[in-house]
């Protein structure tokens, strides 16, 4: 039996009503939601090479089902996604049991987090990763106006499939200011340039758990992470906050947000 | 497609022809984009400048109907400028001296009184196909949807052959087909003149094989009709009962009005449809079909790469899979034949019959599929075609003509109608004008006129306007863009509140018997106060 | 709560709009279609997918989804059971071929069915009502 199907049927017999991980199925890794511990899926468990927005399906399991006690193999990406979405009141943590599996170096240098581990490591061994941040660096040798045209040309490849807000765990909002015709013009490509992609930029801000699962759902290949990494680099410096990284300090964003919404109340 | 869909990303120059691969393979687009960024040379050719031409080393905009034209305008150039793959002419191909004979009066100065592209650009266009180490020509129902279709297609296998790009990775002619299964359909032979694997009706010897498969002896030697001539039989009174599965013709098919006449005129109309469309209103039956996401299946795309669909639900309300509804007709008529209990066993048949799908297997497929040929079950897929040989043996080369559209402007119909589709919405719009996220995007129609003509015309932007053709008209509302040229309009064929197809042209190609959807002559003129 | 409620799966597929033939993976929540993700390791689309992939779920529970089938009846389209549709199109059918002959009877087979389901189709067409009039979008 293999480590992680251990895990799963102790889990499922201590207390978790079901077992959320990647399986193995016609030859692809594709998330499963195991619910029994007699189910064949366990067999063909796996932690897989890809990644899925794991705190978008729980934000649905736990909307359909609040009760339920969920169990989830989760790396570090997926770990500060679900403690920052614990903080914006979309998940409760209480409910979730998470098994922290380290990425593997080749994993943590493909992808180029700064932490490719969650908080308590249960499967693989932590490593330690440099941030990749040369395009970053790169974009601030350039001036304003050389950097604006990089970027327009960069964004001039979109064709607003909206993955990059699809497949991002920390997007959750019902009604998205990408889709409202007063901020960005419907039904053109590519989308007005920069508002369509400032938009989503500021939304970022303070939520960003650096996944790269946007960039890796582009089929333009545009370097959105060097743009939202800029987006928390400034969080950090100016308001000193790293989303997902502590369980109990809230957004300075969610903050003001509150405040703001009180104003105007008054 | 010959070649493979990646391929595309790590080749020299790419040829896109009638083609608006952003807007309607956008996955596809991108990967060409993908290839421009590592250096590959774009040319874009299309009536109507696109997101591709955006990025495009050199875009041309030909007058829609001079496809042979401009395509042997790049043949002769690259014949003049000896360009041409001497080698792989000499070893594989032949017809050259004849094609070499009908291009000499294709210069690009006689090309450029033709169509209207710059004579030094099209000779720029034609050095960076040819000069490139990897060329591929990616085309789509620009080139296709033309009286002279046939010959479009033919002239561009023409530049290919010249040049030596085919059969190598980064090459080839590739069709973009436009439906999710357009390629298994015809590989199915779901076409008048062809069964499975493209095996001629006409041929007693294949006859008599599907004849021994299938247990009858009354199969018909005689090709049926094609779409086109199938509403127009209809129309005068010789078909008699139609049955549609899973098609839409009152807003897909040219001259809807004539479409409409046709149906009214049949006896017995049915329709198998996931959703309420234009067509039921004449049906004599309504079957409710299964939709994607609530059957099991096979579905072949435009790199021959036949891949699984997988039932998530049960089918919505009392719909059945198309493939149960037809076995059930079968079993009502006491037909032999059709006892199949589920797509897999209808599958192991079509390999029985179809010697490019017979190494397939649903296990084989797995979430990845296989490309056909793919003739034994440890036969790996075919990525690239005519590698070493051409099915004929030698690629023949084929000297065309130029020949007008079938409708050409006149005083009462000035203007050049083409028609197309959008990024947010599919064919007839019965599954994307029931999508939330893409009715959001665009939901209406329009119709794109140059600014010169709308100042002629007396046309501001958001006018309505009527827009008549010799077969009907129609009320829009008015784009006035750059996007396309003096004296075209474009108009997008989804919607039926001003369906597009009202106007189109049924003249059709001899051979292929494609409608030419992409030329007609219209007038417009504004309805604004 | 009752957890033999709960099921979440992801179901391998492909996408049902263009012949690019990108990999979905069909979200299914509690028996019910809720949503689409790319199929990460696809070999054409790689994890990526338009917009219309991305919404493709949106259409398949539309109002305008045809749920019974419906007979013409005094020129209205009348619900009825599938045994009477059935039995309605085969009468009709062989109505015409029988009166007719068979090439007085057409088949528009279809370029957004399955495989399986176009060969059924040509089949039909051609070994039981013994015509080849039978066609599809192709050229649409």
């Amino acid at each position: 039996m293999s480590g992680l199907e251990q895990i799963i049927r102790e889990k499922l017999a201590n207390g978790s009503d079901a077992f959320l991980c990647l399986k193995n199925q016609a030859g692809v890794s594709v998330p499963v939601l195991i619910t029994s511990p007699d189910s064949e899926d366990i067999e063909v468990a796996e932690l897989g090479e890809v990644r899925y927005p794991l705190g978008k399906i729980l934000i649905a399991l736990q909307k359909e089902h609040p009760d339920t006690r969920l169990a989830v193999v989760v790396r570090g990406c997926d770990e500060r996604a679900f403690i920052e979405l614990s903080k914006l009141e979309q998940l409760d943590l209480d409910k979730l049991v998470m098994i922290g599996v380290a990425c593997t170096p080749e994993e943590a240098e493909a992808c180029g987090c700064a932490k490719p581990y969650p908080e308590d490591v249960t499967l693989g061994e932590k490593v330690e990763n440099p941030r990749g941040l040369e395009t970053i660096e790169r974009l601030e040798s350039m001036s304003d106006s050389e950097r604006m045209q990089w970027w327009k040309e960069e964004f001039s490849r979109c064709i607003k499939c909206y993955g990059c807000r699809n497949i991002c765990p920390m997007c959750f909002c019902k009604d998205c200011s990408l889709e409202n015709p007063h901020l960005v013009e419907p039904g053109v490509i590519p989308p007005e340039f920069p508002s369509f992609h400032i938009i989503r930029a500021l939304d970022m801000a303070g939520r960003c758990i650096d996944c790269g699962l946007c960039e890796e759902s582009c089929p333009a290949e545009i370097p959105l992470r060097s743009l939202y990494r800029k987006m928390q680099e400034i969080m950090a410096d100016k308001l000193d906050y790293r989303a997902g990284e502590s369980r109990d300090e809230k957004s300075p964003l969610s903050f003001l947000g509150e405040e703001a919404e009180i104003k105007n109340l008054e | 497609m010959t070649n493979s869909i990646n391929e595309l990303e790590d080749t020299h120059a790419i040829l896109v022809i009638g083609s608006n691969t952003t807007e309607q393979h956008p996955i596809i687009g991108e990967k060409i984009l993908s290839a421009v960024r590592k250096g590959a040379k774009l040319v874009v050719i299309d009536p109507r400048s696109i997101h591709l031409s955006d990025f495009a080393d050199v875009y041309l905009r030909p007058r829609p109907g001079t496809e042979v034209a401009y395509l042997n305008g790049l043949a002769q150039v690259i014949i003049s400028e000896s360009l041409q793959d001497r080698d792989f002419i000499e070893t594989r191909t032949e017809g050259f001296e004849e094609l070499k004979k009908l291009l000499a009066d294709y210069t690009p100065e006689k090309v450029q009184e033709i169509s209207g592209i710059p004579a030094d650009e099209l000779v720029r266009a034609a050095r960076i196909y040819a000069e490139a180490e990897r060329a591929s020509i990616v085309y789509c129902m620009g080139i296709t949807q033309h009286s002279t279709g046939t010959d479009n297609v033919l002239s561009l296998a023409n530049l290919a052959l010249l040049t030596g790009n085919i059969g190598k990775p980064g090459t080839g002619v590739n069709p973009l087909r436009g439906q999710n299964n357009v390629q298994g359909a015809c590989d199915m032979g779901g076409l008048p003149n062809v069964f499975t694997a493209y095996r001629k009706v006409d041929d007693e010897a294949v006859a008599a094989d599907f004849e021994s498969v299938w247990g009858v002896d009354n199969l018909s030697r005689k090709p049926g009709l094609t779409v086109t001539e199938m509403i127009e039989k209809a129309a005068e009174g010789e078909l008699r009962a139609l049955f549609i599965m899973g098609e839409n013709p009152m807003l897909s098919d040219p001259d809807i009005n004539h479409v409409s006449k046709a149906l009214q005129k049949l006896n017995f109309l049915v329709v198998a449809d996931i959703m309420e469309n234009e067509t039921m209103q004449y049906a004599d039956v309504i079957l409710p079909a299964a939709s994607f996401a609530e059957k099991e299946g096979t579905i072949t795309n435009t790199e021959r790469r036949v891949q699984r669909i997988r039932r998530a639900i049960e089918p919505v309300g009392e719909s059945k899979p198309d493939w149960e509804i037809i076995c059930a007709i079968a079993a009502e008529i006491g037909a032999k034949g059709f006892d199949f209990n589920s797509p897999l066993e209808v599958f192991e048949e079509i390999r029985r019959v179809t010697a490019s799908y017979a190494g397939i297997t649903y296990e084989r497929l797995g979430a990845r599929g296989l490309q056909w040929p793919c003739p034994q079950e440890d036969h790996p897929g075919t990525p690239i075609l005519h590698e070493k040989v051409f099915p004929i043996g030698k690629g023949k080369f084929t000297a065309c003509e130029f020949r007008e559209p079938a409708e050409t402007t006149d005083e009462e119909y000035p203007l050049i109608l083409t028609t197309g589709r959008l990024l947010f919405h599919y064919h007839t719009g019965t599954m994307t004008r029931n999508s939330p996220s893409l009715t959001k995007e665009i939901d209406k129609a329009f119709i794109e006129v140059n600014p010169i003509d709308a100042k002629a015309l007396a046309i501001s932007e958001g006018d309505m306007v009527r827009v008549a053709s010799r077969r009907g008209s129609l009320e829009v509302e008015a784009k006035v863009t750059e996007r396309v040229g003096k004296g075209v309009v474009f108009m997008p064929f989804h919607f039926a509140e001003a369906a597009a197809n009202v106007l189109t042209n049924t003249a059709y190609d001899p051979v292929s018997k494609i409608p030419e959807l992409k030329v007609c002559a219209v007038s417009i003129s504004s309805l604004a106060v | 709560m009752s957890e033999k409620d709960l099921s979440y799966e992801l179901i391998p597929s492909t996408c049902a709009y263009c012949g690019t033939g990108c990999g979905v993976l069909l979200e299914v929540m509690d028996g019910r279609l809720s949503g689409v993700l790319p199929q990460k390791d696809h070999p054409v689309s790689k994890g990526a997918l338009c917009l219309k992939g991305w919404s493709s779920h949106e259409f398949v529970y539309s109002p305008r989804r045809l749920d019974k089938p419906m007979i013409r009846k005094d020129g209205v389209p009348v619900e009825c059971e599938w045994e009477e549709a059935l039995k309605v199109v085969a009468e009709g059918l062989q109505k015409a071929r029988n009166e007719h002959g068979p090439d007085a009877v057409g088949f528009f087979t279809s370029a957004r069915c399955t495989n399986e389901e176009n060969y059924l189709l040509q089949k039909f067409a051609r070994a039981v009502i013994g015509t080849n009039n039978v066609d599809h979008c192709a050229r649409l």
